[in-house]
């Protein structure tokens, strides 16, 4: 089934991160106003994003300067003859016609734009088609591309308190990694308040503490503790949670395992 | 006679009067509290409506169920709820990602200083477009731990699950 909303109440750095953790494959199709988008996924990364029809096309390598259109027929050609679930991609690559770097580079320059774009729209209505695929001979990044950068950069352009206290509701809160996050921080580009954020997260700092050692705005702190977040990098607790002292979780009371299990069959028979 | 006590929780519309409806032996009722927020400048009292389901588990013991007020400004009466609260159904609405965030906010009120068990119904499932337990816990960002179960309020059997797996939860934790 098909999952659909609004970018206004499900941000885009939300869904990108959805299909990151959830390694979704499928397409999302975005539309604004009189503008469209369609961002194609394979196992929670990024193949293809397309700003208008065209993008899906062969075509677009020669616009962006990859190959000529003779280059491309010839690849068109090769890619029906052969067929066999091949993609454009792999005969340009087999053929010699481009290097897979230089492949990788032009297509993932192209499609990070076009990612980039997207979270300037303050609204615009999705939608998610589980496993539909890009047509064979759509111009694809031979290795998928990772969308923990992404998510941070869409993080970035957001110049809104309310959206970031929602995840936020207070200064008071202390980041905690949720693992060691050496895996994650490979895919990502930090800019440098972003890491002297990153530098001060010890699980101990509430936000308010990391902006005066930091010396940047609780804004800017929050700001780049909503990217972690949303890449699922970190988590917020109350400090009462991470110190000994102060005051105490309040106790849940402890029942007996009879008395549930009275009302269990009790439920159970209804 | 003792008492005990479960909440269900979740934002405006998600469900919650239909859920404890479906199971409760006696009609939902609606209590009335004064409010303490800015309403009270235009009138005295405000109908703050709370439903409250009960269910006799047996001559000496009851279940109440209460279904949290869904607006904001109704949020003094959540800590009153979740006072010896056995455990916590947090309603969704599957169909309507913009109740997401207000779902969120709600878990964390709820669970970020209690150790309260709880569980996720992913209500309306029943519907067109709704988004699967899965992708619920994806979107609310659960742990794998904790249970994100297909619901539709208006359906007992639905209902019961959802209680029973809570029940569950609280089975495990609790004492011999």
């Amino acid at each position: 089934m098909a999952l659909v909303g609004n970018i206004r109440d499900f941000s885009l750095s939300d869904f990108l991160s959805l299909v990151d953790r959830g390694y979704k494959t499928g397409a999302l199709h975005l539309s604004h106003n009189d503008q469209m988008a369609r961002l194609y996924f394979e196992k929670g990364k990024l193949l293809l994003a397309a700003r208008r029809p065209e993008d899906e096309k062969p075509e677009l390598l020669v616009r962006l300067g990859v190959l000529n259109a003779d280059q491309v027929a010839q690849a068109c050609r090769l890619l029906a003859e052969r067929g066999n679930g091949l993609t454009l991609s792999q005969i340009l690559i087999d053929t010699g016609l481009v290097s897979a770097d230089r492949l990788q580079q032009a297509l993932m320059s192209h499609t990070e734009q076009s990612v980039y774009g997207l979270f300037a729209w303050p609204e615009g209505d999705f939608l998610f088609e589980h496993n539909q695929r890009p047509a064979p001979d759509a111009p694809l990044a031979p290795t998928p591309i990772s969308i923990d950068h992404l998510i941070m950069e869409g993080v970035r352009r957001i110049d809104e308190w309310e959206r970031i206290r929602d995840r936020i509701p207070s200064t008071d809160l202390v980041p905690r990694f949720l693992a060691p996050p050496g895996e994650k921080l490979k895919g990502m580009r930090l800019a440098p308040d972003e890491w002297k954020v990153f530098a001060r997260i010890n699980g101990r700092d509430t936000l308010a503490e990391i902006a005066q050692k930091t010396g940047l705005s609780d804004f800017d702190v929050c700001r780049a503790v909503y990217g972690f977040l949303t890449a699922g990098m970190l988590e917020l607790v109350k400090r009462q949670r991470v110190l000994a002292a102060g005051m105490p979780p309040v106790e849940q009371p402890r029942l007996k395992k009879s008395l549930v299990n009275r009302i269990i069959n009790r439920i159970r028979s209804m | 006679m003792q008492t005990v006590k479960m909440v269900i929780s979740g934002a405006v519309n998600a469900g919650k009067t239909e859920f404890i409806k479906t199971i409760s032996e006696i009609e939902v009722v609606s209590t009335e509290r004064r409010a303490t927020d800015d309403t009270r400048l235009i009138k005295k009292e405000t109908t703050v409506a709370m439903d409250f389901g009960r269910i006799a588990i047996s001559d000496d013991l009851v279940l109440h169920l209460f279904g949290t007020p869904g607006q904001k400004r109704f949020d003094f009466m959540w800590e009153i709820l979740a006072e010896g609260m056995l455990g916590l159904v947090i309603l969704v609405d599957s169909t309507r990602p913009e109740t997401f965030r207000e779902t969120n906010r709600i878990i964390d009120f709820f669970v970020s200083y209690r150790d309260t068990p709880y569980v996720i119904a992913a209500n309306k499932q029943d519907r067109p477009n709704a988004w699967s337990p899965e992708e619920l816990r994806l979107a609310l960002r659960q742990p794998p731990h904790i249970k994100v179960l297909p619901c539709t309020a208006t359906d007992r059997e639905s209902v019961k699950n959802v209680l029973l797996e809570l029940l569950y939860v609280i089975q495990e934790r609790s004492e011999d």
